[in-house]
Parts: structure tokens; C-alpha cells; sequence
């Protein structure tokens, strides 16, 4: 089962999108973990996270961002201009961070998208921006009906909702696996699954999810050396995981937004539509983009540390991201504090080049902390 | 020993307010041999700096401006003492709010870390070590690190609290404030820009404007009354007015505003503005400028190139950069900070002014462009609007690498910059205040290249587009 969950992680369009295609049924792009998914499956579209998975060429995207913005989203954008991501019928931007924004921007200048929704996100939780993005989950369902000419009934996106928010507790479920004193499934294995959730069909995934659960029931992941936490910025590389695992740090939990941040809140099915989606996605969002909500983010780092037994963090930020590059200072500083041990990770997004230097700031990171399961 | 390290744990706020202690007790009028005696007298770096202010065709608008940053460092240095909050603010908050209150004064960043580079030995660069000695990444914004590597690493002033406007605009800007409120426990004001142009966007920035209002208001102890806007209202309205001569005074050929007069103009934006120091350090631009535009001096052998800069200048080296181009007849008609565009406020109630003061704010440089619905777009009708109004021949975008947002519209800026002015952009890359990252003499290389191998070439190419119809017609 896992060897299928990979292969179908392991390609931007996969074959279960491929199919949907074939079906006459239609793909919505997002990047963000602040956008509402739920809206675009009500619509009977195909929501699909944007990733790159670790695409290292950059060079139709460096023509239009500069090598100052962060290597995900150039990645994201090559693939965006490539043809790699055809297959979309529509865009949905977020303001996530100003690389994003960029990144956006540029696809739809360059390339634009039949269909193209901008949902804007405060960078706060005050009651203002709470009414303010509640606004913009309604205007989003108008612009997704207008734009493919659907009627999204609140019964379909009460529907849509339990689907999304089945699909987040198979992850929580898959999560749970890793926390305890033996691991059921490696970090790369759960990246693989987390992937899928935003690119495939929602049944799908629940029937792959149930199986990969299944099988893995009291399985045992052994021969590691420590348990370590992954934090930081917006990574799908699943080969980076791959390595770090390689030399003997296996990640049990992670605060990725590719990752534990994306499916930690429940959905309150029982709310208004618009008014639980916003709550989830920014009340209880949890990104550096927030700019006065450090002490949750922090929070959560730690109760993930204590829940999942880990001997150390790894934080990275890929080169120039600055939401990541100063939160995970404040971050390093506190866990420090705690005498928690952690290394922090400057990389350059999907480079073969950085991955040597990698393994080696893991492998003396490991040396640090001792031990062997 | 002791002395070397107590110097070194200096703070950037209080070697630069020294300095301008003495600045502040200069004559006026200064001669030549005077300038020179002074300038002997300083560190090298200093000295650079102030002999490229008090070159004799700036020198009175270059006095006008120190002496009105003197009151502002002397002011903010003494809140304290004079039962005053001093409360850290970025460049693209606009100060008059803070003006209006009994209990506060401003300190803006972006002015203190720009001071820093320009007036001090070192050129503020030992602070931004200090920064990334704390583990911050080398791509933040250096202006934000030089300020918070001396707040931080040094015993540098403590603001008591900050305000951080560029939630919307700028990541790394309010990613900065927020690190800092945290290190110093003291609290964070935060004003969104909502990056939403219609109108349920302007009204969610006039409620976020409203709100810092009241939270200001808590946190001073103090309301600020009809009474207390108005004065400030009424001198950001002559401010506006001197600001909008200036303009007028940038469309004339040759370019009679001196090109460090832009730097000027934004340092009183985002620091006195609205205040009788600010009104008259304005008054001093547009009447020099004003002086020369009858007098039709420039100061090279002609205007070769009318360039208009599209976002921060390069500030660690300002002979090198502005008075450099101005000798070489490229007129500096403004950057980006300078669009700005200020309004005059209604002064008939409270609400007025305030919604007129939010409305200020909503247009801020950086706030207005990059904090719009498309910051390609909102940038690029800017710089449009200006390439035409101000009849410029080219645009450069003097590229800080820190400045995310901007590098990420770049392109569609120069796109679209083309297309619809058929103006070239010349993109640069550095640090507007590290001269470690790119070195003065490559900018004024890229400058003069672009100028003579595309800007010249496109103006004697247009002019021979021109002189060819009538004769295709004659010979019809």
C-alpha cells in the first residue's frame, strides 16, 4: 500500500487527477494552507495543493522572480509555466508571504488561468479581520460559483466540509502513529500520504488513508538513532526527509505547513459554513505570516515536542524566506531556553548541491544529541 | 580597554543624536573654509557624508535638514525625561498621529538606521553584525537589522512600544517589529493594510486605523481631541502643499530640484511632517529649488537623462549616488518613497481628520503599492503615472535585496513600464545601506551604461522616427 501512496505522491499529475480529467471534471490550483478547500470540493472541482516536490530548475521562473525570492515558489512558478500544471482549470491565490504573492502574480501575468480567485487573508485575529475573512470565505464560494457556473448549496458544502475534515482526521490519525515510543510510519511515509490528501480525490485518499492505517497498525519503524521534529518553512521534498532519515534522524511529528499546521484544528461541523471555515483557517491558523501570534506557534512546537517524544528540532527556511528565517530565530532562542536541542537549517529549496551539507549539519546535529533506538 | 568597549556597546540612537548635538550648534550660513574645517575635523565616513550634504548648491537645503532632524533626535532623546512614550514606528507610518499626542514621540526606524549609515564611522554596519550575531538571517532587511542589532546588542534606546504598519506591505518589515516587541516584552500596535482596493477593503483599513487609534490612545492615557488633530492637520496641509510645489518644480528641464532633495523630502515624511520644523525644512526645498529653476543652473554640462527611481535609493554613499548623477546630468526626479502623493486633511471635525489621516496612510510608499489588491500592478501605475508626468527618459530600479516584494513585481514592472511609456528600466541589484554588498563605483558603472547604450540611443532613436514621417510624406 505505501509503495502505491508514493508513487502517487511522487508526480504533480498523478494518475487519480489524470482520471478525474478524463471524466469532463475540473482541477483548482491553491498554494496556501490558508485557503478554504472545502469551497472548491463543494463545487464538485478537484481541490489541488500546488507543490513543486522538489523540481531544482528554475529557469523560466528566474526570467520573472529574481534570485532573491525564495526557490519553492520559483520552483512552483517554472512548473506554473512549463505546462507541468495545465491540467488546472483555475488559480486561487492567497497572500501567504510576499514570495507567494510573487509567485502568483507572475503565473497569471505570464500565463493566465481560465478561472482566477484572489481570497486576502489578515495578517490578524482581531474581531475586525475575523468579519473581514468571513466575508471573503463567502465571496470566495460566489466567485467559484460564478466562475464555473455551479450552485454551491449549503447542503453540498456541509457535505464537502465532513469530507475535508475526514480527511484531516486520517492525518491526525497518521500522526498519531508516529508520536508513539514506536513509530509506524517514517517522516518521508507521512509527507507521502500528506501530499496526497490535496491531490487526489477526497474518497480516494480516504480509502488509500484507511488501507495505509490498516496495514500499519502495530508496525514498528526501528534502527534510528533519534526522534527528531521538523519546523519551518513551506517544504513538499520529500527526498530532504528521505536524507535527513538517512542518516539516522527520524521525524515523528513536524510544524510544516506541508504538514501537522494544515489538519491540527477540527472543522466545526455544526457552525455556520463561512464562519467555521474562517475560524480554521485564520483564527486557528498558525504561520509566521501571523504577526502577533507568536506565543501559539510556540506553544504548539512544544506541546509537539512533548507529545511525540522528540530528542531534538530541526527548523529550516529556505534561502530568503523571512517569515521562517526570523521566526525560527525567536524559536531556536526558546527551545534553547528549554534545553530542547535544536538546529537550524538555512537551505536553498530542491538543490541537489545543499544536499550534502545537509546531511552533514544532521549527522553532527545527531553526534550532538547521543543515543541510539 | 574600558573605554573601547563601552564605545562599542554604544547604541546607534545615542551616537547618532551626539553627533547631531553638534550639527545642531553650526552656523546657518557656513563658507566654504568653514565646510572644510569641519570636515577635517570628522571621522572619515562622517565626513564623506556631510561633505557630499554641504556641497554649496545643496548646502542650505542640506542645513535646513539636519537642523530639522536635530529637533527630532533631540525630541525623541528627551521623551522620557519629559514624561513622553517614545514609540518605534516604521517609515511607511505616517508620524502626524503620533504628533497629535502630549504623552508620545516618534522614532522611526527606517530614518534612525539611514542616519546611522550616512553619519557614523562604520556606517552602522557594526550593529548589523550585532544582528546577525543574534542568528537572523542575512536577507533581512538591513535597515530593520542595523536598528534592531543596536536596540538589541547594545544600550541603545528602548522604544516603549512600537507600532509596526507594514502588515500587508512588507514581510520581513513587520517580521522585524514583531521580533523585536517580543525580545523587549513591550508591546505591538499592528495597523493591516487589507491588500483589497475596493471598497470593503479601504473601509476594513479605516476600522484597523480607528482601532490603533483607540489602543493608542489606551496605552498613552490620552484622547486625542479635535484640538489636539488640529494644529497637525493644519501643518501636514502646508507640508502637502510645499510637497506638491516640489512636484510641479520636478516636471522642468533642466531638473532644478537637486537629486538629494528626494532623500529629504521623505525624511521629513516619516519623521516631522505635520510639525513646524517639517513645514519649514520644506519651505527651504521648494525656495532653493525654486532659485535655481530661475537661475536655469544645473549642474552638469547638460541634462542627459531624466530618470525616475522606482523604490529605495542606495543611502551609503550619497556623494556617490545622488550628487554622482546630478554631475553627470542624470536627474534624480524622486524614487519610490517619494510616491507618496499626499492629500490635504479636512479639518472641520475629528472624524474628518482622522479618516483623513487614515487616508494618508493607506497611501504611504510601500503601503500603497505593495500593499495593493496587485502589487505589480499597483506599483507599476505609479511608476507610470510619475514616468509621464515628470517626463522621465528611463526608470532604474536600484534593486535592495532584501525587499522581497518588489523583486517579485520587478519584471511585470519593466513589462509594463515599456509598454506603456516605452521607457526602459534599468534593474540593479545591492543594499541601499551596506555598501559591503555592491560597491558604489558598480552602480554608477550600470547607471552610465544603461544611460549611454539605451536611454541615449532611444532618445536620438525617437527623434529619428520623428524627422522621418514628413519627408515619407513629402516624397509621396
Amino acid at each position: 500500500m505505501m509503495d502505491e501512496v508514493i508513487r502517487l505522491s511522487e508526480t504533480v499529475e498523478n494518475d487519480c487527477v489524470k482520471e478525474w480529467k478524463e471524466a469532463g471534471k475540473k482541477v483548482v490550483g491553491y498554494a496556501c494552507v490558508c485557503t478554504p478547500a472545502e469551497i472548491i470540493d463543494a463545487a464538485g472541482l478537484l481541490p489541488y495543493r500546488i507543490r513543486a516536490l522538489g523540481n531544482p530548475r528554475t529557469d523560466i521562473a528566474d526570467s520573472h522572480l529574481a534570485r532573491f525570492n525564495c526557490s519553492f515558489c520559483r520552483s512552483c512558478l517554472q512548473l506554473g509555466l512549463d505546462g507541468t500544471y495545465d491540467f488546472l482549470d483555475g488559480l486561487v491565490e492567497t497572500n501567504g508571504c510576499d514570495h507567494l504573492r510573487g509567485m502568483f502574480e507572475n503565473w497569471e501575468y505570464v500565463k493566465p488561468s481560465p478561472f482566477f480567485h484572489y481570497v486576502k487573508v489578515p495578517h490578524q485575529t482581531t474581531p475586525d479581520a475575523m468579519e473581514y475573512f468571513t466575508e471573503e470565505v463567502r465571496l470566495f464560494r460566489k466567485g467559484i460559483e460564478e466562475g464555473f457556473g455551479v450552485e454551491i448549496t449549503d447542503k453540498a458544502l456541509a457535505e464537502a466540509i465532513e469530507r475535508q475534515e475526514a480527511i484531516r482526521e486520517r492525518l491526525r490519525t497518521i500522526y498519531e502513529m508516529r508520536r508513539g515510543a514506536e513509530t509506524a510510519f517514517t517522516g518521508a511515509e507521512a509527507l507521502s500520504l500528506f501530499l496526497l490528501a490535496s491531490a487526489v480525490p477526497p474518497e480516494k485518499f480516504l480509502e488509500l488513508a484507511d488501507e495505509a492505517i490498516e496495514e500499519r497498525k502495530g508496525h514498528a519503524v526501528t534502527g534510528y538513532r533519534a526522534r527528531l521534529m521538523l519546523g519551518g518553512a513551506a517544504s513538499d521534498e520529500l527526498q530532504l526527509i528521505r536524507e535527513i532519515e538517512d542518516v539516522g534522524g527520524m521525524v515523528v511529528t513536524d510544524s510544516l505547513c506541508y504538514g501537522a499546521r494544515a489538519f491540527w484544528s477540527p472543522v466545526d461541523t455544526k457552525a455556520d459554513a463561512a464562519e467555521a471555515l474562517a475560524q480554521v483557517y485564520l483564527g486557528d491558523l498558525l504561520c509566521p505570516r501571523m504577526y502577533d501570534d507568536y506565543p501559539r506557534r510556540r506553544d504548539f512546537v512544544f506541546k509537539a515536542v512533548s507529545d511525540a517524544n522528540v530528542d531534538g528540532v530541526v527548523l529550516m527556511h529556505n534561502k530568503f524566506c523571512d517569515v521562517h528565517g526570523v521566526d525560527n530565530v525567536q524559536l531556536r532562542m526558546d527551545l534553547e531556553k528549554a534545553g530542547i536541542p535544536v538546529l537550524q537549517l538555512e537551505k536553498e529549496y530542491g538543490s541537489k548541491a545543499d544536499i550534502g551539507r545537509i546531511r552533514t549539519r544532521v549527522q553532527a546535529f545527531l553526534e550532538r544529541i547521543g543515543g541510539t533506538r | 580597554m574600558k573605554g573601547a568597549l563601552a564605545e562599542a556597546k554604544t547604541g546607534m540612537f545615542d551616537r547618532v543624536a551626539m553627533l547631531f548635538e553638534v550639527i545642531d550648534m553650526l552656523p546657518e550660513d557656513m563658507s566654504d573654509e568653514e565646510v572644510a574645517g569641519l570636515l577635517a575635523f570628522l571621522p572619515p565616513d562622517a565626513s564623506k557624508s556631510l561633505g557630499a550634504m554641504l556641497i554649496p548648491r545643496v548646502r542650505k537645503g542640506s542645513m535646513a535638514f539636519m537642523e530639522m532632524l536635530a529637533v527630532w533626535l533631540d525630541q525623541a532623546k528627551h521623551a522620557k525625561e519629559q514624561g513622553k512614550k517614545a514609540i518605534l514606528v516604521p517609515f511607511c507610518f505616517p508620524p502626524e498621529l503620533i504628533h497629535c499626542f502630549d504623552n508620545a514621540f516618534p522614532v522611526t526606524s527606517e530614518v534612525l538606521s539611514t542616519l546611522g549609515v550616512v553619519a557614523l564611522e562604520g556606517q552602522g554596519e557594526r550593529y548589523y553584525d550585532m544582528a546577525l550575531g543574534l542568528g537572523l538571517p542575512d536577507h533581512i532587511c538591513s535597515s530593520n537589522s542595523i536598528e534592531v542589532g543596536s536596540m538589541l546588542g547594545s544600550n541603545d534606546f528602548r522604544p516603549q512600544a512600537i507600532v509596526s504598519a507594514a502588515a500587508g506591505s512588507c514581510d520581513i518589515n513587520s517580521k522585524t517589529h514583531e521580533f523585536v516587541a517580543r525580545y523587549h516584552d513591550i508591546p505591538l500596535f499592528m495597523l493591516e493594510k487589507p491588500v483589497d482596493d475596493t471598497e470593503r477593503g479601504i473601509a476594513q483599513y479605516y476600522r484597523n486605523y480607528r482601532t490603533l487609534v483607540r489602543d493608542l490612545e489606551e496605552f498613552f492615557g490620552e484622547e486625542v481631541t479635535e484640538e489636539k488633530i488640529r494644529p497637525v492637520v493644519e501643518k501636514h496641509n502646508r507640508c502637502c502643499e510645499l510637497y506638491m510645489e516640489l512636484w510641479e518644480l520636478h516636471k522642468a528641464s533642466p531638473h532644478p530640484v537637486p537629486n538629494l532633495f528626494a532623500l529629504y523630502t521623505y525624511g521629513c515624511r516619516f519623521s516631522m511632517w505635520g510639525t513646524d520644523s517639517g513645514v519649514e525644512m520644506m519651505q527651504v526645498l521648494v525656495d532653493e529649488s525654486k532659485k535655481r529653476l530661475k537661475s536655469g543652473e544645473y549642474p552638469a554640462e547638460r541634462e542627459v537623462a531624466r530618470c525616475l527611481l522606482t523604490y529605495t535609493s542606495f543611502y551609503f554613499d550619497l556623494a556617490g549616488m545622488f550628487n554622482w548623477m546630478e554631475e553627470s546630468g542624470y536627474s534624480y526626479l524622486g524614487d519610490g518613497l517619494n510616491l507618496m502623493f499626499p492629500q490635504p486633511i479636512d479639518p472641520s471635525s475629528r472624524d474628518t481628520m482622522l479618516d483623513g489621516m487614515a487616508e494618508e496612510a493607506r497611501n504611504m510608499p510601500m503601503t500603497r503599492q505593495m500593499g495593493s489588491g496587485n502589487m505589480a500592478m499597483g506599483w507599476s501605475a505609479d511608476a507610470v503615472f510619475s514616468v509621464k508626468e515628470l517626463k522621465a527618459d528611463c526608470a532604474i530600479y536600484p534593486g535592495h535585496h532584501a525587499c522581497k516584494q518588489t523583486w517579485s513585481a520587478a519584471s511585470i514592472l519593466r513589462e509594463e513600464l515599456m509598454k506603456r511609456t516605452g521607457v526602459p528600466l534599468l534593474i540593479l541589484q545591492g543594499d541601499s545601506w551596506l555598501k559591503r554588498t555592491t560597491p558604489i563605483g558598480v552602480i554608477q558603472e550600470q547607471i552610465s551604461e544603461f544611460v549611454n547604450n539605451v536611454v541615449i540611443p532611444k532618445q536620438s532613436g525617437r527623434k529619428k522616427v520623428r524627422r522621418r514621417a514628413p519627408k515619407a510624406e513629402s516624397e509621396d
